[in-house]
This record gives C-alpha cells, sequence and structure tokens, in this order.
C-alpha cells in the first residue's frame, strides 16, 4: 500500500500488473482503430420541420420523443444509398440532409422502408465513388466476440463510441444480433463493428413483444441492443431502392395459450375480414408452416414473425379428424378480435 | 482492502461471515501480486480508499445523496452541485465509516461541481491531473455510490466502460436546461444515477479521469447522459481558473430582414423564408423568398421555432454564415446583420 502512495502521480499499480494492463490498452487502440475505418462511410443525418410529438403509441419507455439529432446512416453504395434507421424519421420530417465525411452537406431523399427491420434507404445526388461500408456474412458474427458501437447522435462531428461483445447471434425472429455494447438514439443507424472494422449491423431499436413506434427504445444503453446484418440481404435493399415499404405480415388469428404437446397452435379466435376469416375457424389448429412444424403457440410467433404483409404461406391445419393444405396471403393491417368477457383476454393477435 | 484501516467503530459492524470474506479478500490480494488475475484490483482499491459518501437534504424526488472525491490531505472533498447541499447538514463518510460534517468552500455553476471541506486529516487523496489521462476508446472504471447501496465502510460499487468521447454539453435536467459551460467525458459505463454523482472515474491504473456528473438527457438524443467532469477541468477548478470556454453570447437586436413562413400556425414548420425586406442584409446577401435556411453558424435550424432562438443570439454587424436550401442545392451565404435601429429593417 505505500508503494502505491509513491507511484500515485504515475500509476498505482505493481509492475505485474502493469504488463497486464498493457494488454488491455491494445484493446483501446483497437477499437480506434476499428472506429477509424468505418468512418469515411460514416454519415450524419440532420432533419428539419415535423411533428413535434408524433403519434408513437406507447411511451417510448425512457424517452417522451425522439430528440433534434442529429443521427447516424452509413453509406451502403457509391452513388449515394445510405441505410440508416427508421426511428430518425418517426418526427416525419419533410426536409432531411446528410453530411458527409468530407464536410459536404445533401439533401437526401428518403427512400424504401422496412419496418420489421426498422430500416430504410436514404438518397443522395450527385455523387459518385463515395466509400461503402464492409458488412462482414452474419455466420462470422460469434457470441463473445468483441463488437464497438458507433454513433454520431450527441451532437459532436466526432462519433461517440461504446464496446462491448455480442450476446446472440439469433433474436427477434432470427432477424437481429444481440450486443451489450450501448445502443440508443445516439448510434441507431449506425454501425455495431467488429475488432477488424467490419460492419455487424446497423443499430435499430427492436422489441419481441411490441410493434409502436418507439417500441425497443426502452432498452437504451441497458446491455440489450440490437442490430440488424445486411450481408445477404442485397435483394431486400434492391426493393428498398425501388421506394417499396415491408410491413410485417398479420394473419388475424387469436390462439389458445395452451394446446396440447403435438398438436400445433389452436386458434381461439379469428378477426373479422383478415386473411384467416376466409380459410380458417375456431378451433383449428396450426401443424405446419410452409412445411416447418410448429411445435406451440410461442414457436408459432416465432416463425411467422419472419413474414412480410403481401407474402403468402402454406399453413397445414388439422380441423377435427381431417387435415387441410391452405394458403392465406398476409395482410398489413387486421381488426381486432373483439374481446369477450371473462375468457378470452388477448385484444387483438397479429400474426408475429 | 479498504477496510483494514483501523477503525473499530467500522469493525463492530462486521459479522463473522464479513469477516471470513475480508481475510479471504486479503488472501486474494496476496495471491494477486504473485499471479495477478483481477488487473483492476489495484485500481480500484486505490480509488475506493479516496472516495466518500454523502449525505444532505433531499427534496421530493430528489435525492439527499451523493458520492465525493478526497483532493486533499486537509480533508478537501469534490463532488457534484446538488440538492444535497443546500442544508446545514451535510454529512460525509470516509472510507473507514466515521462520519464527518462538512461545509461548502467554493462552487461553480459552469461545471456543476463544490468544493467541500471535513475536519479530518488523510494521507490518502486523488492527485487531479492536470492534463487528461484519458482518450476516446480507454477503458475507465466508474466508482460510486449509486443508490446508495453501500452503507457506512462498505466498499463502493464498480463499473467498467469506455470513454465513448469527449465532447461539449448540449442537455438539460427535467425541462430545464443545464447551465453547465463546458466539455464532458461521455462513458458507456452507466453512471446516470441517484448517488453516483461525485463518484470518480479512474484509468485501469488508477489515476483520475473525471468525476461522475448528475443525471441529465441529452437535448439530441433525449436519453439519458452518462458523463463526467474531465480530471483537467476539476484541476482548473481547483486552481481557481475560469473553466468557461463560450465565446459571451450576443447583446440581441441583430436584424436580418427575414419574414419566415408561419401560415401552419405551427413552430416546428422547417424555416422557409415567406419574404425578403427591400435593402435588408438578406436581401445584400442574395436571400429569397422559398429559400430553406438550414443552419446558423453551424446551429442546425429545425425548425422556426429553433430560428428564432437563434437570431435572438446574434450580435448586430458581426457577420455569420447561413446554410440555406434553395430546390436541390445547399447554399452557403454570408450575411452581416444590422443593428434595430438602422434604416434597412424598416417594416
Amino acid at each position: 500500500m505505500t508503494i502505491a502512495v509513491l507511484l500515485l502521480a504515475t500509476s498505482v499499480t505493481t509492475a505485474d500488473d502493469t504488463a497486464l494492463l498493457s494488454g488491455y490498452r491494445l484493446t483501446n487502440k483497437a477499437f480506434r482503430a476499428a472506429a477509424q475505418k468505418v468512418m469515411p462511410a460514416l454519415v450524419t443525418i440532420e432533419t428539419f420541420g415535423g411533428v413535434a410529438r408524433p403519434k408513437t403509441g406507447k411511451r417510448g419507455g425512457g424517452i417522451s420523443r425522439p430528440g433534434d439529432g442529429p443521427t447516424t446512416g452509413l453509406i451502403v453504395s457509391p452513388d449515394g444509398w445510405i441505410v440508416t434507421s427508421t426511428f430518425n424519421f418517426v418526427k416525419k420530417p419533410p426536409i432531411i440532409t446528410v453530411v458527409l465525411d468530407d464536410d459536404s452537406r445533401h439533401v437526401a431523399k428518403l427512400m424504401g422502408r422496412d419496418e420489421t427491420q426498422r430500416i430504410c434507404l436514404l438518397k443522395i445526388d450527385g455523387v459518385k465513388d463515395l466509400p461503402t461500408a464492409n458488412f462482414i456474412p452474419r455466420e462470422k458474427a460469434r457470441v463473445g466476440q468483441w463488437a464497438i458501437s458507433i454513433g454520431i447522435g450527441y451532437g459532436d462531428d466526432d462519433p461517440a463510441i461504446s464496446a462491448g461483445i455480442i450476446s446472440a447471434t439469433t433474436r427477434i425472429f432470427g432477424k437481429a444480433i444481440q450486443t451489450d455494447a450501448n445502443i440508443s438514439p445516439a448510434n441507431y443507424g449506425g454501425p455495431l463493428i467488429d475488432i477488424d472494422g467490419g460492419v455487424i449491423g446497423v443499430c435499430v431499436p427492436l422489441s419481441p413483444q411490441s410493434r409502436s413506434a418507439l417500441a425497443g427504445v426502452e432498452w437504451y444503453d441497458s446491455g440489450i441492443g440490437f442490430v440488424v446484418p445486411l450481408h445477404g440481404q442485397e435483394k431486400l435493399l434492391e426493393q428498398l431502392k425501388t421506394g417499396k415499404e415491408f410491413h410485417p405480415g398479420l394473419i388475424g388469428i387469436a390462439t389458445k395459450t395452451a394446446t396440447p404437446k403435438g398438436q400445433g397452435a389452436a386458434i381461439a379466435a379469428v378477426a373479422p375480414k383478415s386473411p384467416a376469416s376466409k380459410e380458417l375457424k375456431k378451433g383449428d389448429r396450426l401443424l405446419q408452416v410452409n412445411g416447418q412444424e410448429v411445435i406451440d403457440v410461442i414457436h408459432l410467433k416465432t416463425i411467422l414473425g419472419r413474414f412480410y404483409a403481401g407474402e403468402t404461406i402454406t399453413l397445414k391445419i388439422g380441423r377435427g379428424e381431417k387435415k387441410l393444405d391452405i394458403q392465406i396471403t398476409l395482410a398489413e393491417k387486421v381488426e381486432p378480435i373483439k374481446r369477450k368477457k371473462g375468457r378470452l383476454k388477448i385484444k387483438k393477435i397479429e400474426a408475429e | 482492502m479498504v477496510c483494514s484501516l483501523n477503525n473499530h467503530k467500522a469493525k463492530r459492524w462486521f459479522s463473522l461471515p464479513a469477516a471470513v470474506l475480508v481475510a479471504a479478500v486479503a488472501l486474494g490480494h496476496t495471491a494477486l501480486a504473485a499471479e495477478p488475475e483481477n488487473v483492476f484490483a489495484s485500481a480500484i482499491a486505490h480509488a475506493q480508499r479516496r472516495c466518500v459518501k454523502i449525505y444532505g437534504a433531499g427534496i421530493g424526488r430528489v435525492e439527499g445523496y451523493a458520492t465525493g472525491l478526497i483532493v486533499s490531505a486537509d480533508g478537501q472533498i469534490l463532488t457534484g452541485q446538488g440538492v444535497f447541499l443546500s442544508g446545514t447538514n451535510i454529512r460525509v463518510v470516509t472510507p473507514d465509516g466515521r462520519m464527518h460534517y462538512a461545509k461548502v468552500l467554493r462552487r461553480s455553476t459552469a461545471l456543476q461541481i463544490a468544493l467541500l471541506k471535513i475536519e479530518s486529516a488523510t494521507p490518502d487523496f486523488f492527485e487531479v491531473p492536470e492534463k487528461s489521462p484519458v482518450a476516446k476508446g480507454d477503458w475507465v472504471l466508474a466508482v460510486t455510490n449509486l443508490f446508495k447501496v453501500a452503507d457506512r465502510a462498505e466498499e463502493l460499487s464498480v463499473s467498467l466502460g469506455v470513454v465513448s468521447l469527449r465532447t461539449r454539453l448540449d442537455a438539460r435536467r427535467g425541462t430545464q436546461d443545464v447551465p453547465y459551460d463546458g466539455e464532458v467525458l461521455i462513458t458507456d459505463a452507466i453512471t446516470s444515477n441517484p448517488g453516483a454523482e461525485g463518484g470518480a472515474l479512474i484509468t485501469i491504473d488508477g489515476q483520475l479521469a473525471g468525476m461522475v456528473g448528475k443525471i441529465i438527457e441529452s437535448k439530441s438524443t433525449n436519453t439519458r447522459l452518462n458523463y463526467a467532469v474531465p480530471a483537467d477541468l476539476l484541476q482548473k477548478f481547483l486552481a481557481g481558473v475560469a473553466t468557461s470556454t463560450t465565446s459571451p453570447k450576443g447583446k440581441g437586436g441583430a436584424k436580418l430582414g427575414i419574414r419566415l413562413f408561419t401560415l401552419t400556425g405551427t413552430k416546428r414548420a422547417p424555416a422557409y423564408i415567406d419574404r425578403v425586406l427591400p435593402n435588408s442584409p438578406a436581401a445584400k446577401a442574395g436571400l429569397k423568398k422559398d429559400d430553406l435556411i438550414l443552419s446558423i453558424d453551424k446551429e442546425i435550424v429545425h425548425d422556426i421555432r429553433g430560428y428564432g432562438k437563434l437570431v435572438k443570439l446574434l450580435t448586430p454587424d458581426e457577420e455569420i454564415t447561413m446554410l440555406v436550401k434553395r430546390k436541390r442545392e445547399i447554399l452557403r451565404i454570408l450575411i452581416t446583420p444590422t443593428g434595430p435601429k438602422t434604416d434597412a429593417t424598416k417594416k
């Protein structure tokens, strides 16, 4: 302890510690170097105007509404396509500008969006040969490896970084990768990178429970954060470039909370005028979706959560003794199922 | 190791299992020297001996407790500037578990910190460095009494993170702007909790990197900000040097000769120009109807309200840079506002 006090001016550690500490400092250097690699593809997004208090359904736990920005985006093609999070436009701003790494400012147009992954594309014109983000293959992201989130959201030219690890690789219906690096409005739309500077995914607010516009934001900076990997989603990006919007596909059923094992998921109610209303009845058991066995109700949610509105799925159902194959096209919206007093506690059931 | 300080009062609190635990920790520490396993142990022990628990007045839901840093041998203590200092009954519990009454020596509005004094000498105090010992991405440990989890001689809570960014603070507490005027260290260790204010942010070799700040929200993200006052600014405060870095704000009364498009009645509409007054600074600079004002001197003009706030801060005859959007083009326009009495701004 006396030694520690004597060494106070420089360090309080022993020689043995110092060797180890220098090892730790190498990780700090690596974080900085990795962040530096993705910097050229990082953009600052500013929005102008928009609604003061956007209708977001529930209060997005912890924040009442999005802040003033700025927010973060990532260049995905040399001709000016930028991926970011739909969270950054919850206020529906009429004007969006983007500042590139070279400080040039451009007017941006909001194109297609995927509400199931909370990502969207911006386009800026009159640019070429822009540096792009390097997305790593999904399978390269392994639980336990370093993950660094980067975001411009605190309003400095210099982005803020947060270091953590990958916590899980299949989350939110298999769409997202989970990290314990801080994910928040400060970096929604920005990258989560590995220690080599490769982009693991785009930081987004997501919630397995809710679809309201600020769902998932309640977990900001909590150690539970999600990113969506873009590697392998090139087809989706092409469709987003055409302005297409993707919404979660809904079927319109309420399921019984408990169905005997091996009997799939039993339907408790069908929403009126929903995709399910023509083909399915109360009491039907959902056995398979596109050939995949349905183990139970929770499993059904996981399976259906992957589909978009407009997609047609094939269901194998059990109705009494009979087994039927039916096709259903999922919808973007369904009417709520009316609550029956006492028994059915579910107001509205969505196929997710 | 904090408990090893000879304090009989504190020792009375230990039940037998606790004493065994202390012994185990001590043994663990000996083993550490031979084969260091916990690389942060020395740094944390160093900080624990130099941090105090502070209790004072609370108002409503505002907590009446905090953490503090011992910064001199004669019992000077740095902490946050909070409600807990407002009463006459400020109590400081030193690492040995002893309670002392403290008085406030000085405060800094700009940094939202205060210097206290207790009548107790100690060989253990933080050296506050003149230069920040951390850069972005460096590991830091936060040592705080968040939620007053630690009682009496119990050690404070420690969490690990990295420095996220050093930047100027633009934040609020509740609905009010925070008067903080200077740079902060933002960390990804979560420190924005009751009681953590005044805690130590240290490097992994035990140097003081900063002091944990208040519970505030960033204006740009609307999220809680985990920030610390950088050690170099703490040192300036201790040395009596002014830390404020902002230039004095404009006297106001500056006129540009711009009328914005406000037909919708909302203050959140983008700042489109509806009319440029003839012979005004705006007209001379070439601004036109339907131009959209994006920024004034790098401050983003999100909407009409934001424009109004920024224009109030302008000084007559001082040139500003305005970014405007005209159709799909972005233009940089230099414009010099006039004073209130000049003819140019006659209606």
